[in-house]
């Protein structure tokens, strides 16, 4: 008891929210913080270093770096939030059904999975983006595709062990009908993973999201996006203008990192809880 | 076996652990003399494993010394130069654990498990070659009563049943040659007739090498009977250190006294019940549960057609060893699992083939106590909706009836009404076993399955739940199949007993007639195997010598 | 059961790998059938998406006759797959070269950066995992672990361009990011494509240590950011084995740390194989931005051109391509987990 308490004191968790937070203040008040307009070129300005004007600079096309970057931040978080929320609305009663229901059709949804899932990430996305076309909606569909089977896949193990323990057969002796035992019975006690795991994907969508954009098969210019804005830096990078492709750099490890350390977080509090569960 | 006046092998001085809170052993003053075993026996929590650990210098993370030391052959252990505290652990102290097969490495042959302490310690004679250790090994493992050990040195674990992994640990503890051996709770969890024969070797081989052992174990019985000496243990102190059976005639200590008097409980044999005409409550003809195994076209037969009935208040005892299949049969009465043949009747209604959703409504009428307390229980839910939940089979409630049908339940198995706030974790054994049952009459059901409800259960804990079965079975007039291994309880709950051994009922009758004149050869084993403190059958188990 | 026994007979290894060789035919089957779809399911007519916009119309015609456009989806379906059989996946209209040949030539650029970062990744994942498991609690073991959470939060494309940044044209020490090799240098002859190889053949040694200098980058690249997770998931297992009774009755019984290690690591060696084939897989995808950033000119570079050019053809082929690489890896993932493991029935 005493080190749950001191555990909400933890400096990963309190790193993890202050940037959680920093990223919410810059989505609710882009407009606000920004100096200058994120999609406005101006190529008079174009590449110049951190300055009293634009503190991070600007790229080749003259847009203040900060200012994109901060509208980004709605870019990017909007994409991971939908494609997780997404991915967990259709993936956990999948995998719930598909771990309870041991049939024929179970395991041909889970050879899919494994099918689509055998598919290298990138090649994959880069590939249904070139089909879907260059929208934010194609690169949440891109990411929904890897995270449906990955949340399936991990709600079904659960649900697999914990069917055979002996408090599922007791709940059916007291009455309890499938779907009660589902999702009454089952659901709350495979959630715990599955929390942790949803951090965890924000940060790989965000980092996904970036690297679609990098190799031009994500969000379209001049839409703010951090991958794209470090991509729009790679050319001069090798020419020592360091400050394009830096920032926006920064800004995704931050805000993966932040993910991150509350999954990690979450993932320690489900421990403790667990030993606890197994210490009777 | 009077105590010899040489010198203690090991000693504890004063010693005390802990692990930042309250001290767990609490200044322990021991001597293990030359060539004696000494029984160590207290409840879950008394520190008899930490004990152990201590003694082996291997306590668990954040456990220290607090006070006090420990003495090999008069010197501190801590006192010890390198090559002797490396020769220590194994080489002049070796540990036996339970659950032996945890105990060993998964991937590896079990042979080569005894030949890495072997090598450690240098045996045999220093020679590490690659023959003279598989050879040693293979000697070990005859010696610790293994057939074939040559085949059964290049098995893995999985392979082997527990009673075959707990003979390897004990082989590797032998392997280095010590002068002491810790068994820690060694035949926990072990069917009666394997425990038996595992201790009568773990004796004989120690009595042969002159070993010093601390028998470390929860049951009396085992203490009588292999013992010289024991201490009782509470709290992380020796409430009590005597000869054995002196012990066993004066025990000093109040709380000695209580722990002798619950493992000696041997109320009154259920008297039989008086014959009626009324039908049986439940008539299973030929059930048979036979499991596919994905690669062996051989099924598991588990229940091989066994036929049995259980008339209105009548409690019929379903006693066997581990494998038996009686726990299978029980789940198919109740329907948890699809039985591959034969009938199953409740109350004059075929159950057999019906259907979930048609079966539900009976379920009020049929319930069972599951056997492991914690796991039964969802550990997400609280007490209180635990038990309502079966409350809806019997008719529609309002909230306030609810609660004070929970509120009796909790008060007929003798719980506080505050156990109904909190989660099945912050139970203990004993009260996870009461909310079990307690959930199982909660629909005032006519028949009830009690599987194991004894097991892993403390010697009085265990006591007051046989009172608690007992006094609800007459004064609900219940009927109930009875299923365990620890004949004690049937002795004092059982009217019939049914002794099933791999699928098949080899033997049912009245209890008095099962227990005092026994016809299977099978059931003679499993009551012999039994090792009552009583005085009277003081001999042991010959049965280890046999295998 | 006569074949049930004869089967049950044969050495567990040969079983494993029937099982596994077994399966992989229906296996490339479905790979060849997501990768023909893959482009039926784009909107528009196939034909005229694969060969461009600027075919001409009796071109065009004349492919969809080869395509069998005309007639049902599986007929398709069917010629398809005989093409592929046959080693035909179509011609590049972009490099106007059969897309086969245009694979083979890229892909031991790809495999020979992937092949030694896994060895680099996976190595120094599991050295980190061990040593901070065993020295629980010391600093390498914070520094391990913080390494481990940050490696997963940092994008591997700018982390090459950092690399570049700081190696190249800040210090100069490391060599330009523009391909395998020095251009001035002519490269040796090809016998198994890895260049690295191929100079030590030819007792080149300018040429090797060119193409060994070039590997640095964006090898570093692929470790830094990748090793990050083998690190973690070593961790995990390890340390959860490290724990385990086993482990503390070997103790007991007075075998030596360094066998204790051994005995641990082995049990671990399951997961860690599965981690180490998924890594690989994933870098074949992930290569695709390092290749990019390193001009390297293998498969990911194509794959990315193909994108940018609307070639769907050679997309149809790459993704064929790294499917059935990635079954393979998989494959033999599978086979050497089930030996690795006496409790798995087979």
């Amino acid at each position: 008891m005493a080190r749950r308490s001191s555990s909400l004191l933890r400096p990963g968790l309190l790193i993890g929210l202050a940037l959680l937070a920093v990223q919410f203040v810059a989505i609710v008040f882009a407009p606000w913080i920004a100096p200058f307009s994120p999609i406005e070129a101006n190529p008079l300005d174009s590449l110049q270093p951190p300055n009293l004007v634009h503190w991070l600079g600007t790229d080749e096309l003259g847009m203040d770096i900060f200012s994109r970057i901060v509208f980004a931040t709605r870019v990017n978080l909007l994409i991971g939030f939908a494609a997780v929320a997404l991915s967990l609305a259709i993936g956990v009663p999948v995998g719930v059904l598909v771990g309870y229901y041991r049939g024929l059709g179970g395991a041909l949804v889970m050879r899919f999975f494994d099918f689509i899932q055998s598919f290298p990430v990138f090649v994959l996305g880069m590939a249904l983006v070139a089909v879907l076309g260059q929208e934010i909606w194609s690169v949440v569909i891109v990411l929904c595709m890897l995270f449906v089977p990955m949340f399936a896949r991990i709600v079904r193990a659960e649900v697999l062990s914990l069917r055979e323990r002996p408090f599922i057969a007791a709940a059916r002796c007291s009455g309890a009908n499938d779907f009660a035992i589902m999702f009454r019975h089952i659901l709350p006690n495979a959630m715990t993973p599955v929390i942790v795991q949803v951090s965890v994907s924000i940060g790989m969508a965000i980092l996904l999201t970036a690297g679609l954009s990098f190799i031009g098969a994500g969000v379209r210019l001049p839409s703010p996006e951090w991958g794209l804005m470090v991509s729009s830096g790679a050319q001069q990078m090798i020419l020592g203008i360091w400050w394009v492709a830096l920032f926006p750099g920064l800004a995704i490890v931050f805000s993966v990192l932040s993910f991150a350390l509350l999954s990690d977080e979450a993932q320690r509090l489900a421990d403790t809880a667990r030993r606890k569960e197994g210490a009777r | 076996m009077s105590a010899s006046p040489e010198a203690p092998v090991i000693a504890l001085e004063g010693l005390t652990v802990g692990f930042g809170g309250a001290p767990v052993l609490d200044g322990i003053d021991l001597e293990l003399r030359p060539r004696e075993i000494f029984g160590v026996v207290g409840e879950t929590g008394a520190g008899k494993s930490v004990l152990a650990r201590a003694i082996l210098g291997q306590l668990p993370p954040g456990g220290r010394i607090e006070a006090g030391r420990i003495l090999l052959e008069g010197r501190p252990i801590d006192a010890l130069d390198a090559p002797q505290a490396a020769r220590y652990r194994g080489g002049r102290v070796a540990l036996i654990g339970t659950n032996a097969k945890a105990l060993l490495d998964p991937v590896a042959r079990v042979g080569d498990q005894i030949g890495r302490v072997l090598r450690a310690h240098g045996k045999p004679d220093g020679r590490t070659d690659r023959r003279s250790v598989r050879d040693r090994a293979v000697a070990l493992m005859r010696e610790v009563g293994i057939n074939d050990p040559e085949r059964r040195a290049r098995a893995y674990p999985h392979e082997l049943s527990g009673g075959m992994a707990q003979r390897i640990v004990i082989a590797m503890a032998l392997a280095g040659e010590p002068e002491v051996l810790l068994a820690d709770d060694a035949t926990l969890g072990l069917d009666a007739t394997v425990q038996a024969q595992v201790l009568e070797r773990l004796v004989e081989r120690s009595r042969e090498r002159g070993l010093s052992v601390l028998l470390i174990t929860h049951d009396l019985g085992i203490v009588r009977h292999y013992c010289d000496r024991l201490a009782v243990m509470r709290g992380g102190r020796l409430v009590e250190v005597s000869e054995v059976s002196r012990f066993m005639a004066h025990p000093a200590d109040g709380y000695s006294r209580d722990l002798l008097a619950a493992a000696r409980a041997r109320p009154a044999l259920q008297p039989p019940r008086k014959s009626d005409d009324r039908p049986p409550i439940v008539d299973v003809r030929d059930l048979t549960m036979h499991f596919q195994v994905p690669g062996s076209p051989q099924p598991i037969r588990a229940v091989d057609g066994i036929s049995f009935s259980v008339a209105p208040g009548e409690t019929l005892a379903l006693v066997g060893e581990s494998g038996s299949g009686k726990t299978t049969a029980g789940q198919c009465l109740l329907r948890l699992l699809d039985n591959t043949d034969g009938r199953i009747v409740f109350d004059g209604r075929d159950i057999t083939d019906m259907k979930e959703a048609a079966f539900r409504p009976l379920r009020r009428h049929m319930q069972m106590v599951f056997q492991e307390p914690y796991v039964a229980l969802n550990p997400r839910r609280r007490v209180r909706d635990l038990l309502a939940e079966p409350l809806a089979l019997v008719e529609p409630m309002t909230g306030a009836e609810r609660g004070r049908r929970v509120a009796e339940l909790l008060a007929a198995v003798n719980l506080d009404a505050a156990v109904a706030d909190i989660r099945p974790g912050e139970l203990t054994a004993g009260e996870q076993k009461r909310v079990g049952i307690a959930r199982a009459l909660a629909t005032k059901p006519r028949f009830v399955v009690f599987d194991e409800p004894t097991t892993a259960l403390d010697i009085r804990v265990r006591a007051q739940i046989i009172d608690l079965i007992r006094g609800l079975q007459s004064s609900m007039n219940l009927a109930a199949l009875f299923i365990t291994h620890d004949l004690n309880s049937v002795r004092s709950l059982a009217h019939r007993v049914a002794v099933m051994h791999l699928g098949k009922i080899l033997e049912q009758g009245e209890t008095r007639a099962i227990f005092e004149s026994p016809r299977e050869d099978y059931t003679r084993k499993l009551l012999a195997a039994e090792l009552p403190i009583d005085a009277e059958t003081s001999e042991p188990a010959s049965a280890g010598s046999a295998a | 059961m006569p074949i049930r026994e004869f089967w049950r007979r044969q050495p567990r290894l040969l079983r494993i790998l029937a099982v596994r060789l077994a399966l992989i035919v229906p296996q490339m089957f479905g790979v060849t059938l997501v990768a023909f779809l893959l482009i039926r399911l784009l909107p528009g007519d196939p034909a005229r998406l694969i060969l461009g916009n600027f075919a001409t119309d009796e071109s065009i015609a004349l492919y969809r006759q080869k395509l069998g456009l005309d007639k049902d989806v599986w007929t398709q379906f069917a010629i398809y797959l005989d093409n592929v059989l046959h080693g035909d996946l179509g011609t590049s209209p972009f490099t106007s070269k059969p897309i086969i040949e245009d694979l083979a030539d890229r892909a031991p650029a790809t495999l020979e950066l992937i092949l030694y970062a896994v060895i680099f990744t996976v190595g120094l994942g599991i050295l980190i995992a061990v040593v901070s498991v065993v020295r629980r609690g010391s600093a390498f073991d914070w520094g391990a672990r913080a390494y481990g959470f940050a490696a997963g939060a940092i994008p591997d494309f700018w982390v090459a361009l950092l690399l570049v940044f700081f190696l190249y044209t800040v210090l100069g020490w490391a060599p330009a990011p523009f391909g395998r090799m020095d251009l001035m240098l002519a490269p040796p002859p090809r016998i198994t494509g890895f260049l690295t190889i191929d100079a030590l053949f030819a007792g080149d040694w300018e040429a090797f240590r060119s193409a060994a200098g070039r590997l640095i980058l964006p090898v570093a690249t692929i470790t830094i950011v990748n090793a990050g997770a083998v690190t973690k998931m070593t961790h995990s297992v390890f340390s959860e084995i490290w724990d385990a009774p086993f482990v503390a009755h070997m103790r007991a019984c007075g075998v030596p740390e360094r066998q204790i290690i051994r005995a641990a690591l082995r049990n671990s060696l399951p997961p860690i194989i599965s981690v180490s084939s998924f890594i690989l897989g994933f870098l074949l995808g992930a290569a695709v931005l390092v290749e990019t950033i390193f001009s390297w000119g293998g498969l990911g570079q194509y794959a990315v051109q193909a994108v940018i050019n609307s070639d769907y053809a050679a997309l149809q082929g790459f993704v064929l391509v790294a499917s059935a690489f990635i079954l393979i890896v998989y494959s033999i993932a599978d086979i050497l987990y089930e030996i690795v493991d006496p409790r798995i029935r087979t």
